[in-house]
């Protein structure tokens, strides 16, 4: 251009030839960009799915004890906003910091090849920004990571409230609900705010210096040119130029801004994927015979008091243990612990004659089947819920698996059958139905080991009896964790747990005798229906 | 199957919508005056950043070439005023904008989050909870920004745009002209560009709406999937989602990558003519130099907000989804509501509105002696076709303690969730204190008869905060309330007590203490009905027992329904109604049932011989 214009001055015939170039030199720059934008944003969005399954992959590697410290809503903002503002990162951030650096580059050698005094002058005010960019980006850091913990406060409360709005609706919680969720928005508000107060004084900023730097190449540039020290086209080259940087200067408030924005998520995203443990596939159960056993067990949950103290106890192969006790009692650790989901010490918990501390994941939780106290589905059919996907679980086992559990004969009166969808999204299910399915899921796995949480609390008497019958038929070992003695009736030996200690143990018959709390609580049953039937 | 009311995640995205854009500013109408004064600064800003070129053109013609040193100094003294005046505007502008776009944002939040409060439990089982959130974080962000990046800064732009094409026409209107000679072709590729992107926009936003449901539901089943070593088929199916959005993203970068390229190349080209043209005018002394130089520049500004133009298009459409789904969301009206004041007091008597005091809460003194509770004739089904109540009726007098027994999966449960209208009866009607529970206002039915949930909630606040619902509560009240309920050992031996915080939903305390703080928040609420469904299912017999002891007295006067499987628990009840096949099909006491050697002899007896084996 530069040249274009002082031949313009001269007298210009070569106009035609200059203008060619300019159109050429436009028609690269156009192709160069678009096929670096693809290039750097598809990869920029290969890296945001790449971190998306890493994140899940850490997820599914993670204990109990980090979903309890870990509400889904902040773990859903991690997967989805934090993610998508390192695309933002590497995409535009990245891009647009790259796009700066080389105009800069690039203008300033064009400039120095024209007059390297007049560079100096127009580059002044750079220190300036870059100490100013310094300055707000600490101070944006801290503001952005404020307001995305307060972003995840408040999705952990919407998330708590939907999923709870039965007793919402139940005891007119809604006036409540929505007080505590205003306070926590307004305390967004405010941090959103505070964010972009910063942002507003420092994005101008950057127009405002470029435009300084196109003051000083007016006026020394100008004198200059007065001084026939450069020619007027020279002048003009540099403003160009300097237009030419304006976009990017103005532009790098906002890059800085994503790009600050984009490593406060990085940090977020690596603090979990960090913490990742490594999952274990599916492995072949213990081939040994099935038992199980607690030797000098003591176990407490982080900052709590123990929870089991001195816990003895062998379950022989075909055993039927039933484990019965007050509320609290630590009773569901037990289970917890035999599957690993909370690590026991080492030493004190052995399935099959193994430790399970050293037994592969995989191989351990084929060996034991636990069946929680709580029962999840997935909105999928009764058939994926039940089966898993499992290699070697077909229909006919989940069929054979669901008669086991007593549920066969509810999930052929559904209207879809075994494909029926149950779950959030599909048919709702009762709690006892859940149960059910949630062991027939068990079952199915044909585990040598079964473990059961107090899976019958919503399951009636005779339901109850006929899953019992079959399960003992088909001679399991088995730990049955329950609050009805008539299940610990049945069982080969009874267990008492008391405030995480063992306070009884032996046949249903030998702890009646003895006359302590599993006889009080057996006479309390007893007294009851003598009382209902007189 | 769905029924009409579950939410969708595949609205189709336009970017302009005359009909949402009017919602939305009704919307934001508490900060017009805010949006209003970052409207006036536009024109300010336009001027301030339109005077800069032409300043230039000015030092350059009438300074530089004449070498006017003054001159020169004070078109330099104005062109720092304008940068100066500029900075201000500015800050003030996005200070203005950004706080404009939080506060509707706030708002929009604050207005779902209690929209969906008051919507009733059919719509929630067909809405996931990852969806709902949705709406509440990320659709209410996307139509925030279509006041700052977008509306807005179209509004900017259009102004800018004017001004300089007006700049330019008054400067050379030959000159101008041979620049927007180009405006044709640009205007054709930025609708050709619009109409293919939409479509990959749209696929964007159902891919992650997909991919976000599953997320939320592993992370819900996490244990699920854990237990049975499934991670690496989960992970699978998340990679495959995952890849699936990562394409439509890809898809619907291409084409706002290809408008931008293509502005920018065609921005080069109108350079290129204005350059060529412009030196033959300056040959023919029709052109000064300045006003070329300033012409380059106000050429550079036309481009600009066009170039961003694709930018700007994906932000607007975003929205318009996001604002499509929140205002159908905020549209779609609950229809489980309490009748409007008209009907009600015509209907009854009873004063409407909140109960002022807890004797206003006593159950309510009629004339006609009428049952606590009554079903009258009821019909109801989940899912049509799918009846779990067929023509159920039964009464319960005040006072009067009853049990419901029936094998899992009869309706039990369903029974009292109609009796606080979670639900509408399919056919018939259901009556507390003589009145049609259609006929009550909500809250006040839902304070009159308070339930105590088989599938026990809490929240993560303390423990004091669970107890005392609805503002009532004192200390006396919630130490009695934990007595009753057997909690108040295991609450004093919680580090913090009472104000010990329980966790995300309740998860730091045991299946069973969970239950025992739900039935004491019950009697904190202090309801003239009470409805136990399976209160106590995880509950040792000796706690039971002990509760069961302690809520005699608190049940003394009030009106009870027990829905219960374990018969043992239901025996002292007045009276026992037994569900089969969605009716009822025995009714007695404990003993008059046994007599009859029919359906709850037949539990009964089951229950007893396990016993006695």
């Amino acid at each position: 251009m530069k040249q274009a214009i002082d031949a313009l001055q001269n007298g210009g015939d070569a106009m035609g030839s200059y203008v060619g170039l300019i159109l050429v030199l436009a028609a690269a720059n156009g192709a160069a960009r678009l096929a670096s934008r693809f290039a750097i944003v598809g990869a920029a969005q290969r890296v945001e799915a790449d971190l998306r399954d890493a994140l899940y992959g850490a997820y599914q590697s993670f204990a109990p004890e980090f979903y309890n410290r870990h509400s889904t809503g902040e773990l859903m903002t991690r997967a989805s906003s934090d993610v998508s503002a390192v695309r933002s990162l590497l995409g535009f951030g990245f891009v647009s910091l790259v796009g700066t650096a080389m105009a800069f580059i690039g203008a300033i050698a064009a400039m120095l090849a024209v007059d390297p005094w007049l560079t100096l002058c127009a580059m002044a005010p750079l220190p300036v920004l870059v100490t100013l960019a310094r300055r707000f980006n600490t101070e944006l850091h801290a503001r952005t990571e404020a307001m995305q913990e307060q972003l995840g406060v408040l999705s952990g409360r919407v998330q708590e409230t939907l999923a709870g709005m039965a007793v919402v609706r139940a005891y007119t919680l809604e006036s409540r609900m929505a007080a505590a969720f205003a306070a926590d928005n307004r305390a967004l508000l405010d941090r959103s705010v505070s964010l972009a107060a910063i942002q507003a004084r420092f994005t101008p900023l950057m127009s405002l210096i470029a435009g300084v730097g196109v003051l000083i190449v007016l006026w020394v540039g100008g004198l200059s040119v007065v001084q026939e020290r450069i020619t007027l086209g020279a002048l003009v080259a540099f403003n160009g130029y300097l237009a030419y940087l304006a976009w990017p200067t103005v532009a790098l408030g906002l890059t800085l801004s994503v790009v600050r924005r984009g490593l406060t998520s990085v940090a977020r995203i690596e603090e979990i994927v960090q913490a990742r443990r490594s999952t274990e596939p599916a492995g072949p159960p213990l081939a040994e015979s099935p038992s199980i056993r607690f030797s000098g067990l003591t176990f407490a949950y982080p900052g709590r008091p123990a929870v089991l103290s001195d816990i003895d106890l062998d379950v022989a192969p075909g055993e039927v243990v039933a484990v019965v006790g007050p509320t609290g009692s630590g009773k569901s650790t037990l289970g917890l612990l035999l599957s690993r989901l909370w690590p026991p010490p080492p030493g004190t918990v052995f399935v099959c004659g193994h430790d399970v501390t050293r037994v592969p994941l995989g191989t351990l939780r084929a060996t034991v089947g636990w069946v929680p106290q709580e029962a999840f589905l997935f909105s999928r059919s009764i058939d994926d819920n039940v089966s898993l996907g499992r290699d070697g679980v077909d229909g006919e086992t989940v069929r054979a698996a669901a008669a086991v559990a007593a549920i066969d004969e509810e999930i052929e009166s559904f209207f879809e059958g075994y494909r029926t969808v149950v779950g959030e999204r599909g048919l709702t299910v009762s709690g006892g139905q859940r149960q059910r399915l949630a062991l027939a899921r068990a079952l199915a796995g044909e585990p040598r080991l079964l473990v059961l949480d107090d899976v019958f609390a919503s399951v009636d008497a005779a339901t109850e009896d006929r899953v019992i019958k079959a399960l003992r038929a088909s001679g399991r070992t088995m730990l049955v964790i329950t609050h009805r003695l008539r299940v610990a009736q049945v069982a080969d030996r009874v267990l008492v747990l008391e405030g995480g200690r063992i306070v009884e143990r032996g046949t249903h018959a030998e702890l009646v005798q003895r006359g302590r709390l599993y006889a009080r609580l057996w006479r309390m049953q007893q007294l009851e229906e003598e009382i209902a039937s007189a | 199957m769905r029924d009409a009311g579950a939410e969708q995640d595949d609205v189709l995205g336009r970017a302009f919508d005359r009909r949402l854009a009017g919602r939305l500013w009704t919307a934001a109408r508490r900060e017009h005056r805010l949006l209003a004064a970052a409207l006036a600064l536009f024109p300010l800003i336009a001027a301030a950043e339109l005077a800069q070129p032409y300043l230039l053109k000015v030092a350059i013609d009438s300074h530089i070439l004449t070498a006017d040193w003054v001159g020169l100094a004070v078109t330099a003294g104005l062109y720092a005023l304008t940068l100066a005046a500029l900075y201000a505007l500015r800050m003030v502008e996005a200070y203005l904008m950004a706080v404009a776009g939080q506060r509707v944002t706030h708002d929009l939040r604050g207005a779902l989050f209690g929209h969906l409060l008051r919507l009733e439990a059919a719509f929630f089982d067909r809405n996931p909870v990852g969806r709902l959130m949705t709406r509440v974080l990320n659709d209410v962000e996307a139509v925030s920004e279509a006041f700052t990046s977008g509306l807005l800064a179209i509004v900017a732009d259009v102004i800018t745009l004017s001004g300089v094409v007006a700049i330019m026409l008054w400067m050379d209107w030959r000159l101008a002209l041979v620049t927007f000679a180009i405006v044709p072709v640009l205007a054709g590729a930025a609708a050709y560009f619009r109409l293919r992107a939409r479509d990959a926009y749209r696929e964007v936003r159902r891919r992650l709406a997909v991919l976000n449901g599953f997320l939320q539901e592993s992370l819900q089943g996490m244990t699920v999937i854990q237990l049975f070593a499934r991670e690496r088929q989960e992970l699978g199916a998340f990679r495959r989602l995952n890849r699936d959005y990562r394409r439509a993203v890809f898809r619907s970068t291409v084409f706002e990558a290809s408008l931008y390229a293509s502005v920018e190349a065609l921005g080069s080209v109108a350079l290129a003519l204005l350059i060529w043209y412009g030196s033959g005018q300056i040959v023919g002394g029709a052109l000064t130099f300045g006003a070329l130089v300033a012409f380059i520049q106000y050429t550079n500004r036309f481009f600009l907000p066009i170039r961003d133009l694709g930018a700007k298009y994906t932000v607007m459409q975003a929205a318009m989804a996001s604002a499509e789904r929140i205002f159908g969301l905020l549209d779609r009206e609950p229809r489980i509501v309490s009748p409007t004041v008209g009907r009600a007091t015509a209907a009854t008597t009873i004063s409407n509105g909140p109960p002022t005091s807890l004797a206003e809460r006593a159950p309510v003194a009629t004339t006609v002696r009428q049952p606590a509770i009554e079903f009258d004739q009821v019909w109801f089904a989940y899912e049509a076709g799918a009846p779990v109540l067929t023509d159920l009726s039964f009464r319960v007098a005040r006072g009067e303690h009853l049990a419901i027994v029936g094998a899992t999966g009869e309706g039990k449960s369903t029974c009292a969730r109609l009796l606080t209208r979670a639900y509408d009866v399919t056919r018939g009607r259901i009556l507390v204190e003589g009145r049609d529970v259609r006929e009550w206002d909500l809250a006040r039915l839902r304070r009159h008869v308070g339930t105590v949930f088989q599938d026990t909630v809490l929240f993560a606040g303390s423990v004091a905060d669970n107890l005392r619902v609805d503002g009532n509560g004192d200390a006396a009240m919630t130490r009695a309330a934990l007595d009753a309920a057997h909690a108040a050992t295991f609450v004093a031996s919680l580090p913090g007590g009472l104000d010990e915080p329980l966790g995300e939903r309740g998860s730091k305390i045991s299946h069973g203490q969970r239950q025992l703080l739900a039935i004491a928040r019950a009697l904190v609420y202090n309801p003239p009905v009470l409805v136990l469904d399976e209160a106590t299912s995880s509950v040792d017999p000796e706690s039971e027992w002990m509760i069961r002891e302690g809520m005699k007295r608190l049940l003394a006067g009030r009106t009870s329904v027990t829905i219960a499987h374990r018969l043992s628990t239901i025996q002292h009840a007045d009276r026992i109604i037994v569900l089969h096949r969605g009716r009822v099909h025995e009714e007695g006491t404990h003993v008059e049932l046994l007599r009859r050697h029919g359906l709850y002899a037949r539990l009964w007896e089951l229950g007893q011989s396990a016993a006695t084996v």
